[in-house]
């Protein structure tokens, strides 16, 4: 039989598909169980709305305030010999910030990991290390940009490990 | 407009104003206003969940997995679209992510499908027409692409990053099935 004759039968079995079909047993009930303790799903827009943003918010304004900070310390060069320690503090206050701002929002939000706060833990001990170093070595740029990095790595950690991306398939 | 068009064209708006008010009511919480959605919507759904996996109990499980993901999703829709086409998209994406999630990888890299047991379980299926079952029968990804474009009206773009894989795929596994149906149908 013809090709034509495929497509056209084909086309007649298509259009006179009933699309909907109904299940043989009662779903709702699951469904029901399964919302049971759900918010309302406005709240839960709103939340997602809320998580994507305010992550986004704390970063432009901490990357404001490091901006400002470095500008500052920049354009005086007189002060620099006196005011190296004052940019790790002012470094290290920011970034205390930061992280308790991330520490509250997610407070409520289950971890992904177990050892989270052991790693975060390893990690202010490593700041405290560089500050330490920092002490001996006030003009050390290496030191202070490993400082940076490992105040990154904190937010990474807390941001990554309470990310609801992680736990989709 | 005659009368007659304009009693049709006021019954639409009336349908189209309380289910906004349903949707609206639901984005708010009430549960008794979703289990009437679910009531209005379930034969859609499972529908095309069973189309997709061409199987009872996972259709299901995956309507069941739509309804309880369509709960947290349905906050977002802001009534730009149609509310059944939007549910559509819905459903679609879930089904293909939850069959993604049954199939076991060894499974799937090694392309083994059991269709047989498939067409098996839908010859005995009195309500299934002739092409249902025989579309119950195509391999799996040939079976999806074609539900998703020859039944749903689908793109082979959107079909394509929906299941994610390249257009061409989705254009050769289109192929792949019309040429089944054909041997099937008894035109080869």
């Amino acid at each position: 039989m013809s090709n034509r004759n495929f497509e056209s039968d084909l086309r007649a079995q298509l259009d006179s598909l009933n699309k909907e079909k109904l299940p043989e047993r009662d779903l709702w009930a699951g469904i029901e169980i399964a919302l049971a303790e759900e918010a309302a799903p406005n709240q839960q827009a709103q939340k997602r709305r809320t998580n994507s943003t305010a992550p986004k918010v704390v970063a432009m304004a901490a990357s404001f305030a490091l901006v400002a900070v470095i500008s500052w310390f920049s354009l005086n060069p007189s002060t620099q010999q006196m005011t190296q320690q004052d940019l790790v503090s002012a470094l290290s206050s920011q970034h205390q910030m930061q992280k308790n701002a991330l520490l509250v929002k997610f407070q409520d939000q289950p971890a992904l990991t177990e050892n989270w706060q052991k790693q975060l833990a390893e990690l202010d001990e490593a700041a405290e290390a560089i500050k330490a170093a920092l002490k001996h070595d006030e003009n050390n740029m290496a030191l202070l940009k490993m400082l940076q990095n490992v105040h990154q790595q904190q937010i990474d950690l807390i941001e990554r490990v309470h990310s609801p991306k992680w736990r989709q398939i | 407009m005659n009368i007659q068009g304009n009693v049709v064209s006021a019954q639409s708006a009336f349908a189209d104003k309380s289910e906004r008010d349903l949707i609206s009511a639901v984005q708010q919480g009430d549960k008794k206003a979703y289990q009437t959605l679910y009531q209005t919507y379930i034969g859609q759904v499972y529908g095309l969940c069973y189309r997709l996996t061409s199987d009872k109990s996972l259709a299901e499980d995956a309507s069941q997995e739509v309804f309880i993901q369509l709960w947290r999703k349905i906050g977002n829709y802001k009534g730009d679209s149609k509310f059944s086409t939007w549910l559509h998209t819905v459903t679609s994406n879930i089904t293909i992510s939850y069959l993604r999630k049954q199939r076991g990888w060894v499974k799937r890299m090694f392309n083994i499908e059991d269709t047989e047991a498939n067409y098996y379980a839908a010859d005995q299926a009195t309500d299934l027409s002739e092409l249902e079952r025989h579309v119950s029968r195509l391999p799996e990804r040939a079976r999806i692409v074609f539900v998703l474009h020859a039944i749903e009206g689908y793109r082979h773009e959107d079909i394509a990053s929906m299941m994610n894989m390249a257009v061409g795929s989705s254009k050769a596994q289109f192929h792949r099935a019309k040429q089944l149906l054909k041997e099937w149908m008894g035109y080869e």
